[in-house]
């Protein structure tokens, strides 16, 4: 009884374990939800633009303006906590690429009524591109964003390439300015 | 420089887990080598450890209080403009904070053992293997999933705890029940661990842990009532219970816990199911473990599991090592623990106790499987799947009929061995019952099979307390010669276990006949109204009168007025709404209930409120006698309490004969 309850035990956590291992690794499929936009073109906005920037590209900005150039735009607010993550390595990028011509536009969304807030995120990283206000949050309804931080990269031609869900890091933006830039 | 409180909260949980691991090693050593300094410094770092650990929630609380965004848990999951009791709750919104809390409360029982629990070879390795299971908790809280670190770049605000949280006040109680009860079940598991180190596996480690085990059952048993009734309050669909496997985990333990409640028992009296009540406590912290693993990994999909993590592995690591170490250790006891006494007959009373946990091990199994299956299917084909409630449904339904059954005829029986005579006759009453309130319900027009088979076993089980009642107070009576009333209250006050245990068995009925009913012949409709318009809904007439707004701090209320009337009579006027809060696009569709005994009238907003809008659609439901559930709800924890209270004298009494022990061994 002794080795058979053993052999018993040993047998039913490695099943279990196993079954339980495989569930881990397997990830989750749900999570990683791909942009229906892929390959699609971007869908147009037209928003106003943070005070900063009103000298530079006037009260507001669409996406009009800025067809045949490159994009990524980064979908942010300021009550998010990877965005501040985010924000530095985004401006670092900016600077960077400035150059090459291609345009990051920043849009506060989800974040009604924080204009203020938004301004202070903006003073705070000193972010030199372009941000703009999605106040009524139906930009990104469009996008069909899953939540923030989010960033789209548009082609020059207006076709949303690829989008990255959460905060981006410098391995990402080398990658995807790669492709862009191409 | 001022002193950050994330840096504070994380010295906190790397010194709880330190001292955690020191009184785990320390109690181990002390008491192999049987070193009473050792035991005594072990015990000692068990409040030590609690005290450590409540400086951690302190800080938490203060920082999600003040809204210190410059720790990552609250900026993650707090925000300024939550009401002070969300940003209190808030602390176990979320997994890193669930494990604080659960690690604080583990704290917590240990420490209350190290300090109350009475003098026993056990106590030193129970408490060892509390603070091992705490090493863990502090493990996973200080190194894997850290609420407390520190931001370089604070957020000025955060985007709240899940929206679905913050809209109902359950949740500042059932998940603190859950984890009253989970922490609670450790105690028993311990003693039982204890006990196969020491190899004394007699009654002493049950009798010790008595008041613990049912402490934490009955905190199980009141979470799962209350999650129900919060899922009812806010989820939409007018029901309590959808076989999801979050719910299906917390049931699992409660489960095989229920029927260690009852098997312990047996041991007690009758000195048998040594290895089966060893076993079962070990299950259910096993699966209580599991339970944990499963909504903390994102293995199985759930509606409302917490996101996924480092602690996925960490867990799955923990459950293997718990089941490895305690089984292991069961079965190389084995000859100590193996019964010798048989049964002498299958009608007494640890008969009944036998059949009804092999009912609940057959649950148990049922719904793991059921939980499970979705997981084997896609490891071997690949595909996915999804269990729901049919299969439960049909699985379970036959066996709870068992239970009810079992749980009427089992306290009426002897131990040893019933008598024919008085069994029969008891018998023929509590069938007639059965067939009486059965066919009361037939007349009445139930003609569904489980809603007239719950009435009639409601039936006979009141009649089986009714019985039980008489048997012990009419003899009484007739001694004392004093009227009914008195002799109940004593009888009462000297036998509070098994007047809980009638009252616990009452509110179990009283939940059957409310499942049934509300299962049974719920009505749910989507009803669309015009402002100003109406609609007739199961002798209801509803009216849409007006459309409101009401903007706070906190969220946004939107809705309709619906008045309700029944016939020519003004009943209430209903509030269903959409609560959006701010940080965040989705709207949270709150019910409104008319709550009455007969049956509650659910309506849901379906459709979106917004000025200029002329028509809305609402989900009403109508759903008999679910009250019942909750009144029964809270009579089961009442009946707990009342067994659980009294004189611990007694308990204290029996714990220090030593003649149990030496008849034991």
């Amino acid at each position: 009884m002794k080795r058979q309850g053993l052999l018993l035990t040993v047998l039913a956590v490695a099943l279990l374990g196993g079954l339980f291992a495989y569930g881990l690794l397997r990830g989750e499929p749900d999570r990683d939800i791909p942009t229906a936009l892929k390959g699609k073109p971007a869908p147009a906005f037209e928003l106003p633009v943070h005070e900063h920037y009103v000298n530079q590209f006037g009260e507001t900005l669409s996406l009009e303006e800025l067809e045949g150039r490159p994009l990524v735009v980064n979908f942010w607010a300021s009550w998010c906590a990877p965005c501040y993550d985010e924000a530095p390595v985004l401006q670092a990028y900016w600077e960077r690429y400035e150059d090459t011509g291609v345009v990051f536009v920043g849009v506060q969304t989800q974040d009604r009524g924080k204009r203020a807030e938004g301004r202070a995120f903006i003073d705070l990283f000193g972010l030199s591109f372009p941000n703009v206000v999605d106040d009524d949050s139906a930009v990104s309804v469009d996008w069909g964003l899953f939540g923030v931080p989010e960033t789209f990269f548009v082609s020059r031609d207006g076709v949303v390439l690829d989008k990255h869900v959460g905060p981006v890091t410098p391995q990402v933006l080398d990658a995807q300015l790669a492709a862009l830039l191409r | 420089m001022q002193l950050e409180l994330g840096v504070v909260g994380s010295a906190a949980a790397f010194l709880a887990f330190a001292v955690a691991l020191y009184g785990a090693v320390a109690g181990v050593l002390g008491a192999s080598r049987r070193d009473p300094r050792l035991v005594t410094s072990a015990r000692l770092s068990a409040v030590a450890g609690f005290l450590v650990a409540t400086v951690a929630i302190v800080v938490m609380e203060s920082a999600l209080l003040t809204d210190d965004f410059s720790v990552s848990y609250v900026a993650q999951h707090s925000r300024i403009s939550s009401p002070v009791w969300v940003k209190v709750v808030t602390l176990w919104a979320a997994l890193e904070g669930s494990i604080l809390l659960w690690a604080w409360l583990l704290s917590g029982y240990t420490a209350l053992v190290a300090a109350v629990a009475a003098l026993s070879p056990l106590r030193p390795w129970a408490i060892a293997v509390m603070q091992g299971v705490q090493t863990f908790f502090f493990f996973v809280l200080a190194f894997l999933a850290n609420p407390f670190k520190v931001l370089p770049n604070p957020p000025l605000d955060g985007p709240g705890p899940n929206e679905l949280l913050q809209n109902h006040w359950m949740m500042a109680v059932h998940p603190v029940l859950m984890y009253l009860g989970f922490v609670g079940l450790t105690v028993p598991f311990a003693y039982a661990m204890a006990a196969l180190i020491t190899r004394r596996p007699g009654a002493e480690w049950m009798v010790l842990t008595r008041r613990w085990t049912l402490a934490g059952w009955g905190f199980l048993s009141a979470a799962i009532v209350a999650g129900g009734w919060w899922s009812y309050e806010v989820l939409g669909w007018g029901g309590y219970w959808a076989w999801d496997p979050v719910e299906n985990v917390s049931l699992m333990p409660w489960l095989t816990a229920t029927a260690f409640v009852h098997s312990v028992q047996v041991q007690e009296r009758r000195h048998m199911l040594k290895p089966w009540n060893v076993a079962l406590i070990l299950t259910t912290f096993a699966l209580s473990v599991l339970g944990t693993f499963l909504t903390r990994s994102g293995v199985v999909s759930s509606v409302h599991a917490f996101g996924s993590g480092p602690v996925g592995p960490a867990f799955l690591a923990f459950f293997v090592i718990v089941v490895l170490v305690s089984f292991g250790l069961l079965a190389a006891r084995w000859e100590d623990v193996k019964d010798r006494a048989e049964l002498d007959s299958l009608v007494s009373r640890e008969g009944a106790m036998l059949g009804v946990n092999v009912l609940f091990l057959a649950l148990a199994f049922a719904v793991l499987l059921g939980t499970l299956f979705p997981l084997v299917v896609e490891a071997i084909s690949g595909d996915r799947v999804t269990v729901g409630p049919p299969f439960f449904d049909q699985v379970t339904l036959p066996i709870w009929m068992l239970v009810l059954l079992l749980m009427g005829i089992g306290p009426l029986l002897p131990w040893r061995k019933a008598e024919e005579q008085s069994l029969r006759s008891n018998l023929a009453w509590m069938l007639a019952g059965l067939v009486v309130a059965g066919g009361l319900a037939w007349a009445l027009g139930v003609r569904k099979l489980y809603p007239a088979l719950t009435v009639g076993l409601a039936g006979y089980n009141v009649v089986s307390l009714g019985l039980l009642l008489a048997g012990a107070l009419v003899p009484r009576m007739r001694l004392a010669k004093r009227p009914a009333l008195q002799v109940l209250r004593s009888y009462a006050h000297e036998n509070r276990r098994r007047v809980g245990s009638m009252v616990v068995h009452f509110a179990v009925v009283v939940i059957a006949v409310g499942v049934a009913f509300s299962a049974g012949y719920r009505v749910d409709e989507q009803v669309r109204l015009d402002i100003g318009g109406s609609a007739e809904f199961e002798g209801y007439t509803l009216t849409a009168t007006e459309l409101f707004v009401d903007p706070t701090a906190a969220r946004v209320s939107a809705g309709v007025l619906v008045e309700v009337r029944s016939g020519d009579r003004f009943v209430t006027t209903l509030r269903p709404r959409i609560n959006v809060f701010p940080g965040s696009n989705r709207g949270i569709p709150t019910p409104a209930v008319l709550y009455r005994p007969s049956h509650d009238l659910y309506l849901s907003l379906n459709s979106n409120v917004a000025p200029g809008t002329t028509f809305v659609v609402l989900r009403v439901v109508k759903s008999p006698l679910v009250t019942w559930i909750w009144v029964g709800g809270a009579l089961l924890a009442l009946g707990t309490a009342y067994a659980l209270g009294g004189s611990t004298r007694r308990v204290a009494a029996r714990v220090s004969v030593p003649a149990a022990a030496a008849r034991e061994a």
